[in-house]
């Protein structure tokens, strides 16, 4: 449908601007003095009202020869076509509508007298018409630009979804499980243990919730929360688990996405230490190398346990999650030495505002 | 009723010691931390019930009740859900979800008291097959040799063959044998991986060297270790049709 059809505002605006294009051609061809005024105004008036639609035919074949698709010749050679088929059609159908209104006896004369005027109407048929394929290509354009602009916002809100379902899938539901229990456990044999362990559970939580619908947050406060989860495991693992950090101050500025170290905690504890019977120490490392930051997880884990530990779907999460938010500029490296498991998070340090 | 507790995390063992300890005809006889001891505490004091957790250390739940087979009641405890249909289908006499109220152990000791008479209920060598999830390939395999438990991945086995009732499973240079049979073990396996040779051999392809035309309608199959493995006409086809 045609964009100024489309509503019936824009229609009523589109004919008023033709109001002085009709009053400026009644003033051309009466200029001379052999149209009287009246008569000028009773022949334009109508033939106006009906050039204001042929014009607009006009946007059906500008979207069909697109302007950046087309060459130029073709380009101008169908318009040329179309705008003098168009004013010779139009002034055709005036030149009818003068006889019409010569045949009813009230303008005498009226075929001879407008007969000179014939050229330059059909000159400003061509003008009008050249104009208002300006008027729908700048149309078409903006329409477009418009459309770019919407699928960009849709493309951005499509985005923070697939952000928002990777950060809900970042933290195992199963560590709140098990975590309630051992505070059942605690309540009757060591109730401010069970205490303590409700606060790190509602800080982690929280923790979760607040920095996890921000786009970036500070290393620092990453790796409190990533600490937070680790005293809540060290709760229920007891011995088993020992935490090693070795962060440099400089890297607690940087600005990384919420929760990424969060899975590779998780790993560390479900594919390390859970499967041990000894347990082990997980490591934890953070620092500033050039215009990046590095972050190092490391744990044991034990090679004779088979494909069962690790399905590695928390560490393609947060490849692509990098992928998508710094494209190249970001990488994931993960090792296997003997019985240590290492992954590597190489990000480009934002700073904070 | 004498009733072990297996679960990795201490509280836990805690917490279902003290609700325990308000049953006068429940007397807990062992703790374990972890598979292996599971396994060497059933066999050594034969209890009447398990509390079994099912993500563990060296062997899950699911595999500890594969190797001590029916002897002893089962009731799952853990966090995880998506395991319940699997307890049933291994015939657990319940399954709580971590964290569970009294009521609930109460409910699934009662069930477990009338249920302990009834026993063998599954041939524990079907449970591996059936404690699968659907569409999953066997990952490792748990064998029980005395009180000894060997955990095998599957990519370390060179092949397997039938022995009478048993299988017996090569791997670095070792054999280890169970009860079972090599139809059930094929159906476990993952087929783009473990083929089924000849009517005696599964054999990982991994290990295969290269194959010899033995006779007008036979062929060996030559394994990098050298050793020779007879190969049946229909053992031919499925072999060419994995490797292409």
């Amino acid at each position: 449908m045609h964009p100024i059809l489309r509503s019936r505002s824009r229609t009523l605006i589109y004919i008023a601007v033709w109001i002085p294009v009709a009053a400026l051609l009644t003033g051309v061809v009466s200029r001379g003095g052999a149209v009287g005024l009246g008569e000028g105004a009773a022949i334009l008036v109508p033939m106006c009202f009906i050039y204001a639609f042929i014009c607009q035919a006009s946007w059906y074949l500008c979207s069909a020869v697109p302007l950046r698709q087309t060459d130029v010749a073709r380009l101008l050679a169908t318009h040329a076509t179309a705008a003098t088929a168009s004013s010779a059609i139009w002034v055709g159908m005036g030149w009818l509508w003068v006889y019409i209104l010569g045949s009813t006896g009230y303008m005498d004369g009226i075929v001879q007298r407008f007969a000179g005027q014939l050229p330059i109407l059909f000159f400003s048929g061509l003008l009008l018409f050249s104009l208002a394929v300006v008027l729908n290509y700048l149309l078409i354009t903006f329409e477009a630009s418009q459309l770019v602009e919407k699928q960009a916002l849709e493309l951005q809100v499509l985005n923070r979804e697939a952000e928002l379902r990777t950060l809900r899938a970042q933290i195992d539901p199963h560590f709140l499980f098990n975590s309630l229990n051992s505070i059942s456990a605690l309540v009757t044999t060591d109730p401010k243990a069970a205490r303590r362990m409700c606060i790190l559970l509602a800080d982690f939580f929280r923790g979760c919730l607040k920095l996890g619908s921000e786009p970036r947050i500070s290393l620092s406060e990453e790796i409190r929360l990533a600490e937070c989860y680790l005293d809540i495991e060290r709760v229920r693992l007891g011995a088993r688990l020992q935490v090693e950090r070795e962060i440099d101050q400089q890297s607690g500025f940087c600005m990384v996405p919420p929760l990424i170290m969060q899975p590779l905690i998780e790993n560390a504890i479900t594919h390390g230490i859970g499967p041990m019977v000894e347990g082990g120490t997980v490591r934890v490392q953070a620092e500033r190398n050039g215009a990046g930051v590095k972050i190092v997880v490391e744990n044991p884990y034990d090679p004779e346990l088979g494909a069962k530990t690790g399905s590695g779907v928390g560490l393609k999460n947060v490849r692509m999650r990098l992928a998508n938010l710094y494209s190249d500029n970001a990488r994931l490296d993960i090792d296997r030495e003997g019985t240590r498991f290492r992954v590597q998070l190489q990000l480009p340090c934002q700073s904070g505002t | 009723m004498r009733i072990v507790i297996v679960d990795d995390e201490e509280l836990a063992r805690r917490l279902l010691r003290e609700y325990l300890s308000a049953y006068d005809d429940v007397e807990v006889v062992a703790e374990c931390a972890n598979g292996f001891e599971a396994v060497k505490a059933v066999t050594d004091l034969k209890p009447d019930l398990m509390l079994l957790d099912i993500q563990m250390p060296r062997l899950d739940g699911f595999e500890v009740l594969e190797l001590v087979g029916r002897e002893v009641g089962v009731i799952f405890v853990t966090a995880y859900d998506q395991y319940a249909l699997r307890a049933f289908e291994v015939h657990a006499v319940d399954y709580l979800l971590k964290p569970f109220a009294e009521d609930r152990l109460r409910a699934a000791l009662d069930r477990a008291r009338s249920r302990v008479a009834a026993k063998a209920l599954v041939a524990p060598a079907q449970l591996s097959v059936m404690a699968r999830p659907a569409g999953s390939h066997l990952e490792r395999v748990a064998i029980r040799d005395g009180a000894n438990v060997h955990v095998i991945p599957v990519s370390k086995i060179d092949y397997i063959e039938a022995q009478d009732d048993y299988v017996c499973f090569r791997a670095e240079g070792k054999r280890y044998l169970k009860q079972q049979t090599l139809a059930e073990i094929e159906t476990a396996l993952d087929p783009e991986q473990f083929v089924r040779i000849h009517r005696s051999y599964i054999l990982n392809i991994d290990r295969l060297a290269k194959l010899e035309l033995y006779a007008k309608d036979s062929h060996a199959a030559i394994l990098r270790d050298g050793t020779r493995l007879a190969v049946s006409r229909s053992g031919y086809a499925r072999l060419n049709a994995v490797l292409k």
